[in-house]
């Protein structure tokens, strides 16, 4: 613990944004977050509850999508993390990021950004999702200016660009009313009975 | 947030050193979610935070040992909800791990997290109970096996010894058939903590096993061998006698802004009936094993 | 009418779904907020706060925080000029820091400013506050008690007859003769309707920034009106309105909670003191401390012949707004005014109270003042619909008022077809087609005043190429301004929309605009802008003119187009012929005004209405109180729809808003007026797994709006009947009314449950009121 001062030591970290090796030494109170925006200067991924609820920091981490706000920069050491800045590839925007400028889904835009990592995050894991899949997917993301039908519909026809089944999930899967506390969207082979 | 050391110890023995050492002023950082909010909230203070991350002899893998399966301190909610053996065996962990925060919370969150912190509100805790989980616990003095229903204490406090860390957890592997759900009430669909949270499972033996949370200081396990509950064809008023007994020692608290003490000893027994119910059919349905 | 444009200019004019200016910004996270913005050598403030609802400060000791290294300045209200400036939209009663005692749970005593925003943290932890805790009021009946703590000092108030109550303003509305009425009614039902305490919870948490700039002073902020946070800042700065300059980026959702000033003044003395540019990013808890819509308990006394039409209503309404005025007495004149609703009513009467207490100052929010009261009107129509035994949709077909009708005397007259807005509603619904067990269906109309007064100026230069520049003091905060205004002007000026740029948020560049508030801009400012592009359109005239040597008479010029008698050319291509060698380009102004009316209750007559009517149908979970709405339907009468698809954003965002404070959303206090449940695990709202399982939006089109090519406002129409839509649906399915919101799983289950919580049976309160 040597080199502590009244704001503690800086810890050197070595990780990968966005396809690209970056070297700093960070505070261990500091979030990813803070990292990216403060020390990296990617103010694409935004600050708005830090207490992983509204989903505005959301990045992606070795592969998996995380709140931003609830990692702590020094946690990413060796990380390979994707950011929003990250998603068009040679400024070639994703068929994702397309559809949401297509279907209107994006408004004010704060929340944007966030939304677009969880939807790459659900889109690598299930490429053709149902709506109540994208509706999972995107539970930990909060849009305030959306009725969030125009950015589910941005997802389901990123998923799948060109064909038509961009609306099936929503006779298929929400014929049932789910409880409070219900997950529709629940796979059928972990509620397969023993 | 204010300042803290940070620590990433490479072996097992490492790690339980620095918790054993600074003890109180230690806290261990598996996943974060709610360790991250309470250090920015500064219901936490501690001096130094333990990544157990980077510990050799810790994992994320759900494994199947003699007996048992068994789930390393690392195993996130999203590796539990996409398991399958997890999803066929103990279908109330599955069901209860999908209900834990969002996708970004369960990518990160813990199971071994989620029963350190010892929230009554935990949603995995039931489940657990009901299946019959043991803690493995690795401390100054070796390693040992608790049984999850003699590890809660009360809210945040577990009976884990000083230096003492959570290796993994124990889930026996089902000895016959088995049906079992888990159940909750929250404040809306989306992600939220629970009200009340219940698992259940009912063996052809005629043995209901129910355990509750969020409706006392810590999960309660709760055991009906009369084969009462198990009865597809009991009254329901019997049942609801039943039920009223075995859930004689839930007292939520009377300050929580969530629900009242009077609205969740109520769903308590919606819930309990339901999952009785739905354990039942899912018995009668479901395969041999 | 698009296809008889260019194919490259009208392929986005208006009508059409052009995509989002500064959409790309966004989807790939380019676009900056304030708090994105470059900040180098900023200091880094940190508010100093007390954890009670009101409290007498007595000392303040910054030593130890200005030990903290990196600390600057630790601003206490005995650093500010004396007497302690104040501040406030409708008065000025806010002080930059509280002075002497706090008023709210939240309100700032003191703040630092640090290097880094880790010492600005540390440092406000160890500022010293030795307060006491007094006892405050936070209920609409504590503060209206004999004896209540007042919240502003009778000093504060002078000349105020009601300064010595916590009442800051009471407004009557009316006509006719209740009382006179009250003995033609043939049914009189009568009810008390409760609305919470929500907040905006704009994704983005309020952002400031302040800096010296040469004499003046320069000020970031999140806000929705920029011209008049310049106003409010050159008045306390005491400097020209030429040497403050409000630098405005689109704000990341407002909901009407960014539209005044709230810690600009601070942030900007403390530059001045310090010399340096100062930042305050709020935390979402600390938004929610700084503003939230005013909650509301509304009694309505309707009364009734037996064949559904309405003889009287009588409605008293108190508003529980925070701690200072900001905008909220306006909210509540303006809801009020309107709560009658589009019916024709022979007689009304309307008392409505601003009632002060210790809490956050509410503020404008989605609706400004109405849904508090529609969710009482409407509700009150259900319970009567439901006596009287008429179709709740019948009844409001019954008395709605027509196109042109007088509904409210000397107001604006009823400027659409309403009828066809709730005929398309309940069409979408199958209003009267069969149900399943266990639902209900609910159907609820809302009604609100557009802006009674405005001024919108706009600057168009039509560049040499072609292109163009449009200057517009719009905030464009996700309602899509920008691309209405790109769409008018490549419509108007044949340019294809992506050669159109629209310059806002910048006042020393951006002429004046009023405000952006009560879904005025795309016709208060569309149609400046709109008239910017015709007077480029006559020069354009005059240059062809002189081009071809015929008087102007003779040429028309139009939607991109020059017209020389049979001949059509693109404006383009005279402006390239006549600028001529020099260049240059052809600069137009326009300017949009709404005349005050000062014998006008409301200073001015309403510029439209926004109508909305929304049906719902729901499932109710009787073990347990679960609303699930399984389909929601909302009809907005929009005029005309610039953009059928901001549209459709803006009527789903403002219905799942309404969804929010209809069944999940409200604040929590303690016994002692503190907020519970501060920040987002606690304070509920909408998430993709909270929708209803269908939703659909539509419009009615008429072109009869006074904005641009007959568009009305539209961006609140859909949220202002949504709880009283819900509500229904929820008594339809179950007998049950509920008066009170939100309707959480535990209300609803106690109002289902009245033999196990000693509910009152409000069932029996209404078969009473027959």
């Amino acid at each position: 613990m040597s080199g502590m001062n009244a704001m503690g030591a800086r810890h050197p970290i070595d990780l990968t944004v966005n396809g690209q090796r970056r070297s700093i030494e960070v505070f261990a109170h500091h979030t990813l977050l803070d990292v990216l925006r403060e020390d990296l200067g990617l103010t694409g991924t935004k600050e708005c509850c830090l207490v992983g609820e509204c989903g505005a920091c959301t990045v992606i981490i070795d592969g998996r999508s995380v709140d931003s706000c609830l990692v702590l920069g020094v946690e990413a050491d060796g990380a390979e993390v994707t950011t929003v800045e990250g998603l068009a590839v040679d400024g070639r925007l994703s068929a994702v990021q397309r559809t949401f400028l297509e279907t209107g889904a994006a408004q004010c835009g704060f929340c944007i950004p966030g939304q677009l990592v969880s939807a790459h995050a659900l889109l690598a894991d299930v490429p053709h999702p149902t709506r109540p899949q994208v509706e999972e997917g995107l539970a930990g993301n909060l849009c305030r200016c959306a009725g969030y039908e125009q950015i589910i519909e941005a997802v389901l026809s990123g998923a799948d660009l060109g064909s038509s089944t961009a609306d099936d999930g929503r006779d298929q899967g929400r014929l049932s009313t789910p409880a409070m506390g219900d997950r529709s969207a629940t796979p059928d082979a972990e509620l397969a009975p023993q | 947030m204010r300042a803290f050391a940070y620590e990433r110890p490479t072996r097992l023995d490492d790690a339980i050193a620095l918790i054993d050492g600074h003890g109180p002023d230690a806290r261990p950082l598996a996943g974060g979610t709610d360790l991250i909010i309470r250090l920015r909230d500064g219901s936490l203070r501690p001096r130094i935070v333990v990544d157990v991350k980077g510990v050799a002899e810790l994992d994320a893998e759900i494994r199947e040992e003699d007996g048992f399966l068994a789930f390393g301190a690392l195993t996130t909610m999203t590796d539990i909800v996409v398991d399958g053996r997890v999803g066929r065996d103990y279908p109330a962990l599955a069901e209860a791990a999908l209900f834990v925060g969002s996708v970004q919370i369960r990518n990160r969150a813990t199971l071994v997290g989620n029963m350190c912190n010892a929230s009554p509100a935990a949603d995995t805790s039931p489940a657990l109970l009901v299946y019959g989980a043991r803690i493995v616990a690795t401390g100054p003095s070796g390693t040992r096996r608790v049984p999850l229903d003699e590890f809660f204490v009360r809210s945040g406090v577990t009976t884990l010894a000083r230096g003492e860390l959570v290796q993994a957890i124990e889930l026996p592997r089902p000895t016959g058939r088995r049906g079992s759900v888990h159940l909750r009430r929250t404040r809306r669909r989306g992600h939220d903590l629970a009200s009340v949270t219940l698992a259940c499972a009912v063996t052809p033996d005629g043995v209901t096993r129910l355990a509750y949370g969020s409706v006392g200081p810590r999960p309660v396990l709760v055991l009906d061998d009369t084969g009462l509950l198990a009865d597809p064809t009991a009254p329901a008023a019997d049942k609801v006698r039943r039920l009223e007994m075995l859930f004689a020692g839930a007292s939520p608290s009377p300050t929580s802004m969530r629900a009242s003490p009077q609205y969740r000893l109520a769903m308590l027994h919606v819930l309990g009936l339901r999952a009785v119910a739905t354990a039942i059919e899912r018995l009668a349905s479901g395969a041999s094993q | 009418m698009s296809s008889n444009h260019g194919a490259e200019a009208g392929a986005f004019g208006v009508g059409a779904t052009a995509p989002r200016v500064g959409g790309l910004e966004r989807v790939t996270g380019r676009q900056e907020y304030v708090a994105d913005l470059p900040h180098g050598d900023a200091l880094h403030v940190k508010l100093v706060t007390v954890d009670a609802a009101r409290a007498r400060v007595d000392v303040i000791d910054g030593t130890r925080a200005r030990a903290v290294p990196g600390v600057h300045l630790v601003m206490t209200p005995a650093d500010l000029p004396q007497p302690m400036p104040r501040f406030g939209p409708q008065r000025r009663d806010r002080p930059v820091l509280a002075v002497g005692e706090t008023k709210y749970h939240g309100e700032p005593v003191a703040a630092v400013a640090a290097e880094t925003p880790d010492a600005a943290e540390e440092a406000a932890r160890l500022v010293e506050v030795d307060y006491e805790e007094l006892p405050a009021v936070f209920t609409i009946e504590a503060a209206l008690a004999t004896g209540a703590p007042l919240v502003q000092e009778p000093s504060l108030r002078p000349g105020d007859p009601l300064a010595t109550t916590n009442i800051l303003r009471e407004h009557r509305y009316g006509w006719g003769d209740v009382e006179a009425a009250s003995n033609q009614a043939d049914v009189v039902i009568e009810g008390t309707y409760a609305f919470p305490m929500v907040t905006q919870f704009a994704i983005e948490p309020h952002a400031f920034m302040a800096a010296p700039d040469g004499d003046g002073i320069a000020i970031w902020s999140s806000i929705q009106h920029p011209y008049w946070l310049q106003r409010v800042m050159a008045d306390l700065v005491e400097l020209p309105l030429s040497k403050v300059r409000v630098f405005a980026p689109d704000p990341g959702g407002a909901f009407g909670g960014k539209q005044h000033a709230k810690y600009e003044p601070l942030v900007a003395f403390i530059a001045r003191r310090t010399g340096r540019p100062a930042r305050l990013v709020l935390t979402l808890e600390e938004t929610f401390q700084a503003v939230r819509r005013g909650a509301a308990e509304v009694r309505v006394r309707a009364g009734f012949r037996s064949d559904g039409t309405l003889v009287f209503r009588d409605i008293e309404a108190n508003y529980l707004i925070g701690a200072y005025a900001d905008i909220a007495d306006r909210t509540v004149a303006k809801g009020s005014y309107t709560s009658n609703g589009p019916y024709r009513v022979p007689s009304v009467r309307i008392v409505a109270r601003s009632v002060l207490s210790h809490t956050v100052p509410s503020t404008a929010f989605r609706g400004f003042g109405n849904p508090q009261q529609i969710w009482a009107v409407e509700s009150n129509m259900d319970e009567a619909a439901r006596i009287l035994e008429i179709d709740p949709l019948e009844l409001r077909l019954r008395n709605l008022a027509r196109r042109g009708e007088a509904f409210i005397p000397h107001e604006t007259p009823a400027d659409g077809d309403w009828a066809a807005s709730v005929s398309r509603a309940a069409e979408l619904i199958s209003w009267g087609g069969p149900r399943q067990p266990g639902r209900g269906r609910g159907i609820a109309v809302g009604l609100k005043s557009g802006p009674t007064t405005g001024l919108s100026y706009s600057t168009v230069r039509l560049l040499g190429d072609g292109s163009v520049v449009v200057y517009a003091g719009t905030s464009d905060m996700g309602q899509g301004a920008r691309t209405i205004f790109a769409q008018i002007a490549a419509g108007e000026l044949g340019a294809p929309l992506e050669w159109v740029t629209v310059v806002m948020g910048d006042t020393a560049v951006v002429p004046y605009d009023q405000q952006t508030s009560a879904s005025r801009s795309s016709v208060l400012m569309g149609n400046a802008v709109l008239a910017a592009c015709r007077d480029v359109q006559s020069k354009i005239r005059t240059m062809a003119a002189r081009l071809e040597g015929l008087p102007d008479d003779g040429i028309m010029v139009d939607r991109g187009e020059v017209r020389i008698g049979e001949r059509v050319l693109p404006i383009r291509e005279v402006l390239v012929r006549g600028l001529g060698r020099l260049g240059g380009e052809v600069i137009g102004v326009g300017e949009a005004r709404k005349e005050a009316d000062p014998d006008h209750p409301l200073g001015g007559t309403s510029a439209f209405y926004e109508f909305n009517c929304t049906a719902v149908e729901v499932e109710v979970d009787r073990d347990t109180g679960d609303v699930t709405v399984t389909r929601h339907v909302t009809v907005s009468d929009v005029g005309k729809a610039l953009n059928p698809l901001q549209v459709r954003g803006q009527d789903e965002g403002a219905a799942i808003m309404g969804l929010g404070h209809t069944l999940m959303e409200h604040y929590i206090f303690d016994e002692a007026g503190r907020i519970r449940n501060l920040g987002a695990i606690d304070y509920r709202i909408p998430t993709t797994m909270d929708l209803p399982l269908r939703m659909e939006s539509d419009t009615v089109e008429n072109e009869d709006g006074p904005g641009p090519y007959g568009a009305k406002g539209m961006s609140e129409g859909a949220l202002l009947p949504v709880a009283p839509a819900v509500a229904a649906a929820v008594r339809d399915a179950t007998g049950v009314v509920i008066r009170d919101l939100p309707l959480t799983p535990e209300r609803v289950w106690r109002a289902l449950h009245p033999e196990l919580t000693g509910a009152p049976e409000v069932r029996q309160a209404i078969e009473g009121a027959r």
